[in-house]
């Protein structure tokens, strides 16, 4: 295949996608157009690029999207609001923020508005300032073509949670979320980030988090990803942390037909904590792929990732893992793993950690396991009565248990082990 | 209660049971001992279930039922029990937990009603007396961090929550002081009743002092080479199993 031919194939795909008309074009016009013109020299990624060697996007990239508001829709938020646990709310539809079903606070503390409130200043010390927005053309496409946006500011300590809800709906439908969270100085907030789908076909949702993460900040994101068959997900969280500040993101897959995340840490400052956990568990054909980056500019920080999962049937499971310590980034501790069970003879498990260390002082560790359930453990557990598929829940319960324990609000450990059939 | 008749088991394609023939009633205590590798452990898991081994041969009737046509999980729920020779530990299970569900489950295919949390807490507590198994223990992961003797300690204790017909346990005196050996002792003795049976596999006669037998046997080579009372286990105990392998080996 020439690389004018695919060339041609990105514009056909970007050009459709930019018939629709979005807000804030004028307000943005320069930083949309950063995207644009990436755009036009990229083309569509394929499996000989490294970054997305287990990860095929032809099922995205040969469909024609559209946007899709949907000013007035009947959604049913009972079935992601967490039991005992009082949220903020924020609901987007395809990709746009709607107002009326949200819940937002009235107070000093946290402020919460769409892009539309914000100021140009505002949008711009922050829009763009994380992503690699040359290189990847998906981020490029967010850049370019963001349905809308959220940004949180958090000044203090928040006296509650955020609960961030993704709605989509529709055939051949595009939605692209763009949103920026910042916590200042001395704040502190957790969002949780719950999705929902309702007859989707050919759904492509390309969200974009951009977090800034102040001096002595801590910021806790749990991403909840359910999803119901039809929706392609490319999720992409970019952080940087200024010192003493936490970042944690835990990302908990339980369903998806086809799924990459890209969450890339970018510790900025001294004294710094950064964790990520995640458990997935595809089945059937689902693919599910998780890549991180963790970099590590600045000394004296720490560092925890595990990711966890279980991959049955003929599904896919991969994991990459970056993380870099650079030249001056001494007495880093920086730890990684990933462990898989496969549960059937045609699942497929890729998982790379890499670690690239150029400071000297340094405590660091990776690894990746990926391996059979252990039957001895299911033999013994038959032999005092359970069944089959009692031992075999209880014992994924116990691996991917690990991760979910790392999850700060009870209320919501609770939710999320209910989800995996653990409790 | 259990009747084994000319049992061979193989695995990997090696034989490792030859023939065993073993009549169990209900009330008596049977003794297996015998030197390392002749089979005990094999016999006991293949009486568990355990499907990594090939029954070539022979038959096993339960209680009325042929046992060998069952999955490990009705076996145990028909009334087996198996002390292992080496607990494993699994972390992320937690005792308590599996062990409720090991009972529901069970009660469930009897038709019977789940247990409530009360009956089960109270259960637990007087069960785990019986052992002296510091009830901490049972909150924590499955054998996680366990001693040795904590660890055969809770496989009895499981037997008594689990109120098997037939237990069988496999060397549960091996790695016990002696008062951990009587803790334990008293343990299966309390259980004991009319209507159950007990196998102890033993390398020590020192066991039986205190679970008494009604029958001893030999296992030798994948076979019971010799059966007797009590009595037998002292003379091993004595002379040794060469005799015995001299005998068979003639
Ligand atoms: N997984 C296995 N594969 C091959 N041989 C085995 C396996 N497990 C046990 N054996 C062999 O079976 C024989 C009996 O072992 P075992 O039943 O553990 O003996 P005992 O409990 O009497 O010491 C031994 O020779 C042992 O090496
Ligand atoms: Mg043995």
């Amino acid at each position: 295949m020439s690389s004018t031919l695919t060339t041609n194939k990105t514009q056909d795909f970007v050009s459709n996608i930019a018939e629709n008309k979005l807000s804030l074009w004028n307000e943005l016009t320069a930083i949309r157009e950063s995207g644009l013109k990436a755009l036009s020299h990229l083309e569509f990624p394929t499996t000989r690029d490294e970054y997305w060697k287990y990860s095929r996007t032809t099922k995205i990239t040969k469909n024609e999207y559209q946007f899709k508001p949907i000013p007035t829709p009947s959604i049913n938020l009972s079935q992601v609001r967490i039991a005992g646990l009082d949220t903020y709310e924020i609901v987007m539809v395809n990709g746009f923020f709607n107002e009326e079903l949200s819940s937002l606070p009235k107070n000093d503390v946290l402020e919460i508005k769409s892009f539309e409130e914000c100021t140009t200043e505002e949008l711009t010390s922050y829009f763009s300032k994380n992503l690699d927005t040359i290189s990847n053309f998906f981020s490029a496409l967010n850049t370019a073509y963001f349905s809308e946006g959220i940004m949180i500011i958090a000044k203090g300590v928040s006296d509650k949670p955020v609960h961030l809800i993704q709605y989509s709906e529709g055939d051949k439908v595009i939605s692209q979320p763009r949103n920026l969270f910042v916590t200042q100085k001395n704040a502190e907030l957790s969002i949780i980030k719950s999705s929902m789908n309702h007859n989707t076909f050919n759904f492509f949702y390309n969200s974009v988090n951009e977090f800034f993460i102040g001096e002595n900040s801590h910021l806790h994101y749990y991403n909840l990803q359910n999803y119901n068959q039809g929706i392609q997900v490319i999720s992409t969280n970019v952080a940087t942390q200024e010192k003493n500040s936490t970042f944690s993101a835990y990302n908990y897959t339980l369903n998806g037909d086809w799924i990459r995340n890209n969450t890339n840490v970018f510790v900025k400052g001294e004294h710094c904590e950064s964790n990520l956990y995640g458990a997935y568990q595809p089945k059937e054909k689902q693919h599910i792929d998780n890549h991180t980056i963790i970099d590590h500019i600045m000394p004296n920080c720490e560092s925890n990732e595990h990711y966890k999962g279980t991959v049955t049937d003929k599904a896919t499971g991969v994991f990459n893992g970056k993380v870099f310590v650079r030249k001056d980034a001494q007495k880093i501790n920086a730890f990684q793993s990933n462990n898989n069970i496969l549960l059937s003879n045609d699942a497929t498990m890729n998982s790379k950690p890499e670690l690239e260390i150029y400071a000297d002082d340094v405590k660091c560790s990776h690894g990746s396991t990926s391996g059979q359930l252990d039957e001895e453990a299911v033999f013994y557990l038959q032999s005092r009565g359970l069944s089959k598929d009692s031992a075999t829940a209880l014992l994924i319960g116990a691996f991917l248990g690990e991760v979910v324990e790392k999850i700060r609000i009870p209320e919501l450990k609770e939710k999320v082990l209910e989800m995996y059939g653990m409790e | 209660m259990i009747s084994i008749k000319n049992l061979h088991a193989s695995i990997d394609g090696k034989e490792i049971l030859k023939g065993i023939n073993l009549e169990v009633k209900a009330g008596e205590v049977h003794a297996i001992m015998g030197p390392n590798g002749s089979g005990k452990s094999t016999l006991s898991s293949v009486l568990a279930g355990n499907e990594d081994y090939e029954i070539t041969e022979g038959s096993v009737d339960f209680l009325g039922e042929d046992l060998l046509e069952f999955s490990t999980e009705e076996r145990a729920r028909m009334g087996i029990f198996l002390a292992f020779q080496y607990p494993i530990e699994i972390p992320g299970v937690s005792n308590m937990n599996f062990l409720r569900t090991a009972i529901n489950e069970t009660r469930e295919s009897r038709g019977e009603e789940s247990i409530a949390a009360k009956e089960f807490l109270a259960m637990v507590k007087e069960k785990s007396a019986l052992v002296e198994l510091d009830q901490s223990l049972l909150k924590r992961y499955v054998n996680e961090g366990f001693s040795g003797g904590e660890k055969k300690r809770n496989e009895i204790f499981q037997m008594a929550m689990l109120e098997p017909k037939l237990a069988i346990l496999d060397e549960t005196d091996s790695g016990l002081d002696i008062d951990a050996l009587k803790i334990v002792s008293h343990g299966v003795n309390t259980l004991k009743n009319k209507d159950n049976a007990t196998v102890v596999i033993t390398h020590y006669q020192r066991l039986l002092d205190y679970i008494v037998p009604d029958f001893v046997h030999v296992l030798y080579k994948g076979k019971i080479v010799k059966s007797g009372t009590k009595e037998l286990a002292l003379e091993l105990e004595e002379k040794g199993y060469d005799w015995i392998k001299e005998e068979v080996n003639a």
